[in-house]
Parts: structure tokens; C-alpha cells; sequence
């Protein structure tokens, strides 16, 4: 028994990475930049942003709080022309223009200076001086245009890749800056970054794409993910699932927040069909081929095939309905002036019950169907064993034979189900809850992925993976507890499961 | 005599399908869904199918062509055959399709969900007369006067596809997996040193060469959302097997070696279980949610990402049955011959070991359809532009008296998933030896 443990839980090791891995390789890949995210909900002072210096300095801070000028992964293999640094530039559209000019032309040196000289034009900017002949030359609203259009342009040079689209964004900078006496100061940096382009264009080097190199980093986005950085992060390791680029709060925190309501439900739904599971699936494998089994093999069926958007969708319209039948309110978990403040907890729960009911048929019936058969068939399989045509011809009653002998070794697949309780809660039933407005994690969730909000999505993914394999671990130990038939071969670890 | 064993074999199994009645009229309800999916295009469409028009004889619902050039008296009337109100036209003769209406097009008249039973208008020269039964909605209509019935016709399409293509990514990757483990098991696959570390570095090289180099490519494919991005992963797929056969046949050169030629024991079944393992423990509906959420809202997309999540099943089972087979006395005989691994395990085991695989498989396609339902029942994965039955559905929740865009996507969809649970279940009886006494 020690060893199997010891082998199941050394198991659970690579599982685990891969998950992580997944998680990681998704919130990496996510779209948006988390760094602007971070940026625009964490303060709105124009005062800021019109300063280019400070912007950059706070993109600059917000991507080392988050970790995001370190390199992706322990490894990378990069075509040759990529300098191993290329991680440093934190601006992610601005990496990928620059890998993609790399693929072009493959010159890192002049690749390089071009995007510094467009460095210097977009830092230069904030150092315009009007005086007196230029206010009178141009109207203030001319002189904001314009500068702002220098501005954009820089900033569109900067993420730009297409050598057409550059040319003719550095022709309308050139223009921009002749034309414009306080302008001209600049003109020194447009005729560095022309001179810079034009070299970049001429000097290709694209054949050094074509080796590939391996850079080797200890220190990185993945390791700091996993382990933390030890100021701004903690790690996963130690429960640190980030901050929600919505809500600003640690995700651990949201799903604390509202995890109550969807294991609530998870855990009704689960005793409740287990309560009407078992006898039905009993009674239909002991009369097997009877009217009953006949009948409740139809309806389960076709309980079984209904989507359970469709089913709750369904209550809705029919049971809480103002035209059909009003029996239930249609959303939410409690009364929307809330309990009354001296409520005790049984008041509460009475309030609150009329809203729990067509949530729990919704969350009930699909596991009830996927129950019934399940207890049904393992049944089935028992009964025609040889021990138990033994109990009966020993004179027992049925009744002994049915619940005492055989039910016990049909109880086995029972296990696997109550060990999905957790992480189901977690995830919690993304389409249901947002049919009923239930607060759970599933809206909270759903919430997320509409607002892209990746910390979030990706942490109750991590969690919710977790969850499910300790369920497994726990699952197969009980298993092994409850019946010793089981192999403890690393196939009899799978297999037996249904 | 080995084929007429097995012509009885199947024979059998299809007598043994046929006894189950439920299953057997599932193939025809299923056959029947499928012949509406394939003409969908002509059963509901706002276009005639056959239209005469100031003397000349057009087919608008068969052309590709929008554009249709109708000769005048001054000059030439063009037609844009989508855009134009075929209804409101004078027509000298017209033939219409079974239903008159096009999924998603708006029906003003008609708009903000009207009922199948109360009255519905029609317009006419300007003024709103009650609707003639040819161009009635049988089944209502949606927020903007589309018609039900063509939403549901289409939508067969969508959820026949979906099911279709998402099942044979799975079953692609369910087979190679379920055969190799299965196959080779934990005690043949002999591996040299040189070979695997061939394999191991040409995996790395042909990944650069195939995937990284071309990344750009691949991105500018996936942007302009036509079919390039198919035909770019194509040819990285290309350039990445090529690459992987070319480091396979440096690994037999390099086994001639002194050290590198030694063999050792590769467990292929424990690898490929655990893999499987992993998959099985996922949340998939989560991943399924996260993943369409992230890329851009398509359809290949939706039906890459359940293709890819839901191939465990094929693969267990295929597994199961394949470590049956290989200890089979035909498939020792072949080894004895002197038969590659590959030919063996493709032309002699495979055609055995995928029965089983289709009780997963008929499983499997009820499940995409529900999954596919579900994105679009929540917004996510499939293109708004599109109508789905979940889209419909998801239309009805907006408007509670809707009944109708409720009652009738959800009866498509369970009858639908009900048919291939059915077939999937006499797949099962018929295909279990333990029935057959």
C-alpha cells in the first residue's frame, strides 16, 4: 500500500508541471498587453501620459512588477540573428515588430539603432519649447495637433514592421518636422533614423535566420510564475495565483469570495442525486429487463442528452414566468433588498430557498442521469457474479442479497464521482450560474473571460487542475482502501476507472 | 478464409445493430439531419431558386455570381442578388425555395420576436398587409424578423460540421496514440541510443525549422482569416515531418556506431498512458472556454480546440483493444515474416482495433455538438454572424415570451445528440463479445 502511494504520488508530479505548463503557455499567449491593462486601471492622470519620459518609466516599473522583462522560459531557441536580450524590450507589440523586422532582414546591429533613434525622436518629444513668434504663427489647437500626430506616429513606428507602411510614416515625421519651426530641433534625429533605416534595409543579413541558437536562462517568467521573485510575487507554490487586472485584488481572494454559492450547489446537487440515483439504477439492474428498467433507461436517456443550458433556460421561462407559471424568481440567490439584519440563519435560508430551486433541478438532472446509468450497469455486472448466485441459493433474502452483497462492490464507482466535488465547484457550472445570476465562481469566471481578465481565468485553471487531481489521488486510495482486487500496476492505476 | 471471418464478423455486428431498433432509426433520423445539412443552401434561402425577370431566366440561389446584369430599355439594371428584397420585386415567374427566408437576415416587418401563432406582416407597395402563407413564418421569428426555421436548417449545417471534423482531429490523434501504446506496449518497443537521440534532436531542429522560422507566416495566416493559415500549417506540418524522417535515417546511420548502438526498452504504453492520464484530469470545458476566448472567433477554431481536448476516449479504447490484438497468433505470424511495425500496426491491427474506437467516436460527436451549443449559447468561440442553434437559443433567453426560439434549437439539439448517444450505445451492445451468446 506504502509503495502504491508512493508511486501514485510520484506520479502526480509530471502531471502537475504539465498543467502548470498549460496554464503558463495560455496566459502567456493571451492577447492584450497586461502591462497597459495594469497601467490604465491603476491610475488616469493625463498629466502622465501626455509625458513620454514617464511613460515609459512606468511601463518600465509595471513590467518588472510583473515580471514581464524577464525571459519567457528556462530555454529558448531563437533563429541566429536574435540577440539573447531581445527579452528585455518590454513592450510586447514592440517585440514583436522587432522580431519580425529580424526575420526580415536579420541585422540586429542596425535593427537596433534604428529602434534607438526612434527611442530618442519618442523621449525628445517632451522637450519642445514654444516661444512667442511660434504662438503667434500657429493657433494653440494647430500646435497640439501636431504634436500629438508626432507622437502617434512615433509610437506607430515603433510597433510597425512593414518596411512600405515605415517608409511612408517617416517621410510624413520629415515633413512634420521641416515644416514646424519648433519642430526643428528634431530634425537631427529624423536624419539619424532615415540614415539608420536605409542601412538596416541595405546591410541584410537574413541567413543567419536560418541557424538556430539556444539560449539557456535561470531566471524567468516561468520560474518567477512558480516560485515568486520574493517582493511582488509569492509564487503558485505558495498559493500566489497574481492580481485581476479588473479588480486589482489577489484572484485567491475572488475565489475565496465567491466560492460559497457553487459549492453550496455542487454538494446539493451531488447528495441529491445520489439519493435518487442509487435506488433507481438498483431497482432497474435487479428487475433487469422489467417495465421499470425499461422506462427509466428512456427518460434517463433522454435526460442525459439534453444540454443543461437548454434544460435551465427552459425552467426559466416556464417557472418563472410572469405570463406561464410564477412560482420562482428568475435570478439571483437572495431577496435584492438582501436578508433583513436581525435574520437568523434559518430565516435566511428560508428567504433564500425559492431561489435555490431551479438552480438545483438544472445542476441535479445531468448527474443524476450520468448516476443512474453508472450504478445501473456496474449493478448489472455484480449481480450475474457467481457469490452472488451463492447468497441466493444460501437462501438469503433478496433483499440482503441486493443491498448487503452486491451493493457494497457496486458502491465503487461513487467514489470517482464525489471526488470531482471539489474542483466541479471551483469551476463551478460556467452556463448555469450565468443563467441564474447565481455569484459564484462559474459568473465570476465568466466575468473574467469576457473582460479578459487572464490572472484570473488562468488561476482558477492551475486551481481547478489541482483539485482534480488530487481528487484522482484520493479517488484511486480510496479504491485500493475499499477493494483489493485492484492492481497495483501502473495500468491498474488507469484502468480500472471508469 | 481469414477475409470471410471477418465478413462474418461484420456481418454480425451489423445484424446485432440492426436488432437494436432505437439505434437503427437513429442512422435514419441521422441520415435525414445530414440530407437537410447538405442542402441547406436550397431549402432556405431568400434567393429564388429560379427566377423569370423582365423576359430573361435567372437561377439566383445556384450562382455564385452576386451580381446579376438585367438588360433594360435604357442600359442594364445590375441586381445585387444578395442584398435585393426578392419579395418586394415584380417577377414575371418564381420559384421559390421550401423555406423564402435566409438565417440572420432581418424581416422588419416582423421584427422583435413574433409567435408562429399570432399575425405576422407582410410588406407590400409601401403598406404592412397580413403575410401571405407562402412567405408566413412557420416557427416565428427572432429579435430582428429572422426566421426560425431557416436558423435551424442552417444551423443543422454548423453542428453536422463541427461534429464531423472536430471527431476526425480526435479520432487521428486517438488512433496514433491508442495504437502505439497499445501496439508496442511496455515490452517491444527496442530502441537504440543513436536513433532516440536522433529523434530527440531532430524534434527540436524540425520544430525550428517548421514552426518558429515560419511563425511570422503562420501569424499573418491566422490575421487574414482565410484559408491561408490551413495552407501555411500545412506546409510547416510538411517541413517538420520531412525534417524528423531525415534525422530518423541519420538515427540508423548512427546506430552503426559502437556506443550509440546499443538498445534498450522504451515503455511506450506507461508514456503514452500517462499522457492520457494528464488530458483526462484536465478541466476540459474550462480549457475549451479559455482557449476560444483567447484566439479570434472562428469556426476551424472552435472545431481545432474540441478536436484536440477530446480524443482520450478514442484512445483508451483503442489502447485496450490493440493490446488484445497484438498478442493475437495472426499478428505474431506477421511479425515472424519479417513485417515492418508500421505496416503491421496500419494494414494488419488497425482495421480490427478501431470498432471500438466508433462507439467513442459516435460519443464523441454528440459531445461536440453539445460543447459547440454551449460556446455559442455563452458568445463565445463561434463568430456572432453566424446562426447556431446555441445562438438561437441564446437569442430566446433575451425575450421570455419567445417560447418558440427555445422549444424548438433545444429539440434540434437533443434530437441530434440523442441519435448519436443511440447509435453510440448499439455500437456498444453490438460490438460486446460478452453479448454475443
Amino acid at each position: 500500500m506504502a509503495r502504491y502511494l508512493l508511486k501514485r504520488i510520484l506520479l502526480f508530479i509530471p502531471t502537475l508541471i504539465i498543467i502548470s505548463l498549460l496554464a503558463f503557455v495560455i496566459s502567456v499567449n493571451a492577447p492584450g498587453d497586461p502591462v497597459s491593462r495594469m497601467m490604465s486601471s491603476a491610475e488616469s492622470g493625463d498629466v502622465f501620459q501626455s509625458q513620454n519620459a514617464v511613460q515609459l518609466q512606468q511601463q518600465k516599473l509595471w513590467s518588472h512588477r510583473l515580471g514581464l522583462d524577464l525571459p519567457v522560459f528556462y530555454f529558448s531557441i531563437a533563429p541566429g540573428s536574435f540577440p539573447d536580450t531581445l527579452y528585455k524590450i518590454y513592450d510586447r507589440q514592440e517585440r514583436d515588430a522587432l522580431k519580425s523586422l529580424l526575420y526580415q532582414f536579420g541585422n540586429w546591429n542596425s535593427i537596433d539603432a534604428y529602434h534607438s533613434s526612434l527611442k530618442k525622436i519618442f523621449l525628445d518629444l517632451d522637450w519642445i519649447k514654444l516661444d512667442s513668434t511660434d504662438q503667434k504663427k500657429f493657433s494653440a489647437n494647430e500646435i497640439n495637433e501636431v504634436i500629438s500626430q508626432a507622437r502617434f506616429n512615433t509610437l506607430a513606428l515603433l510597433t510597425t514592421s512593414q518596411i512600405s507602411v515605415i517608409s511612408i510614416k517617416l517621410d510624413e515625421m520629415h515633413s512634420l518636422f521641416f515644416n514646424y519651426p519648433f519642430f526643428n530641433f528634431m530634425l537631427n534625429d529624423d536624419r539619424e533614423t532615415q540614415k539608420t533605416f536605409d542601412e538596416m534595409k541595405t546591410t541584410s543579413e537574413r541567413w543567419k535566420n536560418y541557424f538556430p541558437t539556444l539560449h539557456f536562462y535561470s531566471n524567468n517568467q516561468y520560474h518567477r510564475w512558480l516560485f515568486g521573485d520574493g517582493v511582488y510575487s509569492k509564487g503558485l507554490i505558495c498559493g500566489d495565483l497574481g492580481i485581476s487586472f479588473v479588480s486589482q485584488m489577489p484572484v485567491l481572494t475572488i475565489i475565496w469570495q465567491h466560492i460559497g454559492w457553487s459549492l453550496l450547489f455542487t454538494f446539493i446537487s451531488v447528495i441529491l442525486a445520489y439519493l435518487i440515483s442509487l435506488p433507481v439504477g438498483i431497482r432497474a439492474a435487479v428487475k433487469h429487463g422489467s417495465a421499470f428498467d425499461s422506462c427509466s433507461s428512456v427518460i434517463l436517456f433522454l435526460l442525459h442528452s439534453m444540454p443543461s443550458f437548454w434544460v435551465a433556460t427552459f425552467l426559466l421561462i416556464i417557472f418563472a414566468n410572469p405570463d406561464v407559471l410564477y412560482w420562482f424568481p428568475a435570478s439571483g440567490v437572495k431577496p435584492v433588498s438582501g436578508y433583513p439584519a436581525d435574520a437568523s440563519f434559518i430565516e435566511k435560508v428560508k428567504l433564500s430557498l425559492p431561489y435555490l430551486i431551479l438552480p438545483t433541478i438544472a445542476y441535479t438532472y445531468s448527474s443524476l442521469a450520468f448516476l443512474s446509468r453508472l450504478t445501473r450497469a456496474s449493478m448489472l455486472e455484480i449481480i450475474q457474479q457467481d457469490y452472488v448466485r451463492t447468497a441466493r441459493a444460501k437462501g438469503l433474502s433478496e433483499r440482503v442479497v441486493v443491498y448487503k452483497h452486491a451493493f457494497r462492490n457496486a458502491l465503487l464507482p461513487i467514489i470517482t464521482v464525489f471526488a470531482n466535488i471539489l474542483p466541479a465547484a471551483l469551476g463551478g457550472s460556467v452556463i448555469l450560474e450565468s443563467i441564474f445570476s447565481i455569484p459564484g465562481m462559474g459568473r465570476e469566471t465568466f466575468h473574467a473571460i469576457q473582460n479578459q481578465d487572464y490572472p484570473m481565468i488562468v488561476g482558477v485553471f492551475t486551481l481547478t487542475g489541482v483539485l482534480t487531481l488530487i481528487g484522482y489521488l484520493v479517488a484511486d486510495v480510496l479504491y485500493a482502501a475499499v477493494d483489493p482486487r485492484i492492481s497495483f500496476s501502473p495500468q491498474g492505476v488507469l484502468w480500472t476507472k471508469k | 478464409m481469414v477475409a470471410t471471418e471477418q465478413n462474418r464478423f461484420r456481418n454480425f455486428t451489423w445484424k446485432q445493430f440492426k436488432k437494436n431498433k432505437p439505434a437503427f432509426f437513429s442512422l435514419y433520423v441521422l441520415t435525414f439531419i445530414a440530407v437537410i445539412a447538405l442542402l441547406a443552401p436550397l431549402l432556405a434561402n431568400d434567393r429564388p431558386l429560379y427566377v423569370k425577370y423582365r423576359g430573361e431566366k435567372f437561377f439566383p440561389a445556384f450562382s455564385w455570381n452576386k451580381l446579376i446584369e438585367v438588360k433594360t430599355d435604357s442600359g442594364a439594371e445590375v441586381i445585387n442578388s444578395t442584398a435585393v428584397d426578392w419579395k418586394q420585386m415584380k417577377l414575371d415567374d418564381v420559384v421559390w425555395a421550401p423555406v423564402v427566408y435566409s438565417p440572420g437576415k432581418s424581416d422588419y416587418a416582423n421584427s422583435n420576436f413574433v409567435s408562429p401563432r399570432s399575425e405576422q406582416k407582410f410588406l407590400k407597395d409601401g403598406k404592412l398587409i397580413s403575410m401571405p402563407s407562402r412567405f408566413c413564418h412557420w416557427l416565428g421569428t427572432g429579435s430582428r424578423g429572422d426566421d426560425l426555421i431557416a436558423g435551424l436548417i442552417h444551423g443543422a449545417r454548423i453542428s453536422l460540421t463541427i461534429g464531423f471534423i472536430s471527431m476526425f482531429i480526435a479520432t487521428l490523434i486517438g488512433i496514433i496514440i491508442g495504437i502505439l501504446a497499445g501496439y508496442f506496449g511496455d515490452d517491444q518497443l527496442l530502441i537504440s541510443r543513436g536513433k532516440l537521440f536522433a529523434i530527440m534532436i531532430g524534434i527540436l531542429i524540425a520544430w525550428f525549422y517548421g514552426f518558429q522560422i515560419r511563425s511570422n507566416m503562420l501569424a499573418a495566416g491566422l490575421h487574414n482569416q482565410s484559408g491561408g493559415f490551413l495552407f501555411q500549417l500545412l506546409m510547416s506540418i510538411l517541413i517538420f515531418s520531412a525534417i524528423l524522417i531525415l534525422f530518423f535515417q541519420l538515427g540508423k546511420l548512427m546506430e552503426r556506431l559502437p556506443w550509440l548502438n546499443k538498445t534498450f526498452l522504451l515503455p511506450a504504453d506507461t508514456i503514452l498512458s500517462r499522457v492520457i492520464e494528464i488530458f483526462v484530469s484536465l478541466p476540459i470545458f474550462l480549457l475549451i472556454i479559455t482557449i476560444a476566448a483567447i484566439s479570434t472567433p472562428s469556426l476551424i477554431n472552435v472545431m481545432i480546440i474540441i478536436g484536440l481536448t477530446n480524443w482520450t476516449g478514442i484512445a483508451r479504447l483503442t489502447r485496450a483493444e490493440m493490446l488484445r490484438i497484438r498478442k493475437l497468433e495472426y499478428i505474431q505470424s506477421a511479425q515472424a515474416l519479417g513485417f515492418t511495425s508500421w505496416r503491421i500496426m496500419l494494414r494488419h491491427a488497425l482495421p480490427n482495433a478501431f470498432a471500438p474506437a466508433l462507439i467513442s467516436i459516435s460519443f464523441g460527436v454528440a459531445n461536440a455538438i453539445l460543447i459547440e451549443s454551449s460556446l455559442s449559447f455563452i458568445g463565445i468561440g463561434v463568430p456572432p454572424t453566424i446562426t447556431t442553434w446555441g445562438s438561437l437559443i441564446s437569442e430566446g433567453r433575451e425575450n421570455l415570451h419567445a417560447w418558440w426560439m427555445i422549444v424548438f434549437p433545444g429539440l434540434c439539439i437533443l434530437i441530434t445528440v440523442l441519435a448519436y448517444n443511440l447509435i453510440g450505445e448499439g455500437l456498444r451492445d453490438a460490438l460486446d463479445p460478452k453479448l454475443k451468446n
